[in-house]
């Protein structure tokens, strides 16, 4: 086991920095997972860790080594590819097998390690099958195994689970946790899937356009989300977002709407009189149809999912969605006074995006 | 109200009414496999069934158009003739030999061609357009380039032999030096078409198993041998099938080079079945030996064909 550490660390292709200078320092054991939209460098920063793809600038460690310019075998990595990457032609034990068998291990000992991480992993019986006669769980499981035989410092997960069918990433997901629990080997894992980034992950470090938008447990990205494309990212549905002004102790909305400034985001903005702000607010954090606190508007849409409903409605412009009880069902076209409690509110500045703490 | 049933019903069953026309409308399984297959059963027929037939029926011919006499049936004669026929053992082991050498030859320069085009060049189409032309010349320019090279007097090979202080050598005279010649000639022609075969294969092994083999502590040599040969195996097996059965049909570059010279020490079973029948345009011996050659090519893709079944490559 050991720690990741990246300082400064580039990517360009020519012209184009795909990865720009980041700054990530990953604990031994600690499972992180990079996460954000497709192009945003998270894979090139797992292929760079890797040593799949080489560093334009700054450093890589890992322990106490720095890697920069290993290659990808000295590096004592291991890696889940998203399509799998199994050797077609090897049969399910030889796959597993082929990093020791390189590193010269012998046979007896090769084979147990083997037999031990196929049984962690349910697929004992498979052992002499080849990848073409598995199904797409079993050889996501295979390679894992594939992974884990070797006992190396670091692993490294490429959109795992994207190949596979919804209720096997489900599943998936859990022995992928429960394998870091047992195991404890430190993990970097990229997603582009909020959900497995939160389930997954001690850490979470969201990538937007090659620059680390913000780096934090589950819980402080969803309850503190550092930006506008953060709150926007981690959370489904994804969080509201509508323009209003501060003016005397509230929050004025352009349709009329207003909340009170008060226990939003601390004291010191409820003297920014007439300053513009971008209003966040999370679906599930409308409670009510009946409150004295809340927004005014009517109900465009109804959907109801059977253990919540979505509700979607116009406030300043902007059209938001409240996730509600099962029981408050609204009709499409009814007036309804969206409940909220402003300490749930979050603000963020319109030039910066960032959030206003 | 009768006619009006009768109109009904017909209108019904138009097709069941008349059965030439629901015949082809609608037909059943095995008239529509006969009408799908008849057009390349057609084409077989006329181009190949008809030819082989025709040409197994001539070898038990006795037709010389040079001896006037009519065509007499001679039943294994042809056949009986060819084991005390010298030039027939010299042609065959030549291209036996010609075979042995030419295809490992050009399956090694070829793979090694393939690899080096595969390497991420910035351009890759003067590579892979370097790698087209030998293949897109016609066999007898190619036989008529190398011809040149090896030329005695206004040779390029001499010429370079001259320069570094080396005597001529009279390529064509001496039946080793013009063997040898002509193989360097196959393999050249022969190398780009096995390259362009093995290319393709090479491109079709997903990058990121090279990837996975070097994580898993793969140096190149290793990956070569792990991932890029198992691999390929099918591939190189379809590539020999072809190329070895146009080796054992050689003719057009030693008939370029040295029409089979010096005496008949580098002609092919092909070169012999020419002059038998064009030259000397004794049919029946000349299909004989076509006979004799054909069975020789059908011989080696068995061979091959057991050889992929027995790998599992097939599958």
């Amino acid at each position: 086991m050991a720690s990741v550490s990246l300082r400064k660390l580039e990517k360009s292709y020519g012209a184009l920095r795909v990865v720009k200078a980041i700054d990530l320092e990953i604990m031994d054991g600690e499972f992180v997972v990079l996460v954000g939209p497709s192009g945003c460098g998270k894979s090139t920063t797992l292929r760079m860790i890797a040593g799949l793809e080489r560093i334009s600038g700054g450093e890589i460690r890992i322990g106490d080594r720095i890697v920069n310019d290993l290659p990808p075998r000295e590096r004592d990595i291991a890696m889940v590819f998203q399509d799998y990457a199994l050797y077609p032609h090897k049969t399910v034990r030889e796959n597993m097998g082929f990093s020791l068998k390189v590193r010269g291990a012998n046979a007896a000992d090769a084979d147990s390690k083997i037999r031990d991480a196929a049984e962690m992993l349910g697929i004992s019986h498979l052992l002499d099958r080849r990848p073409g006669q598995l199904s797409g769980g079993q050889r996501q499981r295979v390679a894992m195994g594939r992974a884990i035989v070797r006992r190396p410092q670091v692993f490294l997960f490429d959109e795992p689970l994207s190949n596979l069918d919804a209720k096997l990433r489900g599943q998936v997901r859990t022995e992928i946790k429960r394998l870091h629990q047992t195991i404890g080997t430190t993990i970097v894992y990229v997603t582009h899937d909020q959900v497995e980034a939160m389930t997954l992950a001690d850490r979470i470090v969201i990538l937007r356009g090659g620059d680390i938008e913000q780096i934090g447990t589950p819980d402080q990205v969803y309850n503190h989300p550092a930006s506008v494309f953060v709150g926007g990212f981690v959370g489904a549905p994804s969080m509201n977002f509508a323009k209003a002004r501060a003016a005397r102790g509230y929050l004025d909305f352009a349709d009329g709407n207003r909340l009170p400034l008060a226990g939003v985001a601390g004291t010191k903005l409820s003297a920014a009189d007439g300053r513009e702000f971008i209003v966040g607010i999370r679906p599930e954090h409308f409670t009510s149809l009946t409150s004295d606190v809340g927004l005014n508007s009517q109900a465009q849409v109804v959907e109801p999912l059977g253990s919540d409903t979505l509700v979607h409605f116009a406030v300043g412009g902007a059209t938001l969605t409240a996730r509600l009880p099962p029981e408050l069902r609204p009709q499409a076209g009814e007036a309804i006074k969206l409940g909220l409690d402003p300490a749930k509110i979050h603000l963020f500045d319109p030039e910066t995006e960032r959030a206003l703490h | 109200m009768t006619t009006t049933s009768t109109f009904k019903s017909e209108a019904d069953r138009p097709l069941a009414r008349r059965p030439w026309l629901s015949r082809w409308s609608d037909p059943d399984d095995t008239t529509l496999a006969v009408i799908l297959l008849a057009p390349a059963a057609i084409l077989l027929s006329v181009m190949i069934v008809y030819p082989v037939s025709r040409l197994i029926y001539t070898s038990f011919l006795d037709l010389s158009l040079t001896s006037g006499l009519p065509a007499r049936f001679a039943g294994l004669a042809n056949f009986r003739q060819m084991p005390d026929d010298p030039v027939f053992w010299q042609a065959t082991w030549n291209t036996v030999l010609i075979t042995l050498i030419t295809v490992p030859g050009s399956l090694v320069v070829g793979f090694a061609l393939a690899l080096l085009a595969n390497l991420p060049f910035q351009m890759k189409w003067p590579v892979r357009l370097s790698l087209l032309i030998p293949w897109a010349l016609p066999l007898s320019f190619a036989g008529l380039i190398f011809g040149w090279f090896f030329h005695s007097e206004y040779g390029v090979v001499n010429d370079v032999l001259n320069r570094i202080g080396l005597p001529s050598v009279i390529w064509f005279n001496s039946p080793r030096l013009a063997f040898a010649a002509i193989c360097l000639a196959i393999i050249w022609k022969a190398s780009s078409f096995m390259a362009m075969i093995i290319l393709a294969g090479l491109q079709t092994i997903p990058r990121s198993l090279y990837e996975a083999a070097d994580v898993d502590g793969a140096g190149r040599v290793r990956r070569f041998f792990e991932i890029t040969l198992p691999l390929l195996k099918p591939t190189i097996v379809v590539a020999l099938i072809f190329r070895t059965i146009t080796a054992l049909q050689t003719f057009d570059i030693p008939y370029m080079m040295t029409g089979g010279g010096p005496g008949t020490e580098t002609a092919t079973l092909a070169m012999y079945i020419h002059q038998n029948t064009v030259s000397f345009l004794d049919l029946g011996y000349g299909s004989a030996l076509a006979v004799v050659m054909f069975g020789l090519s059908m011989l080696v893709t068995a061979l091959y064909l057991r050889m992929i079944r027995g790998s599992g490559a097939a599958s």
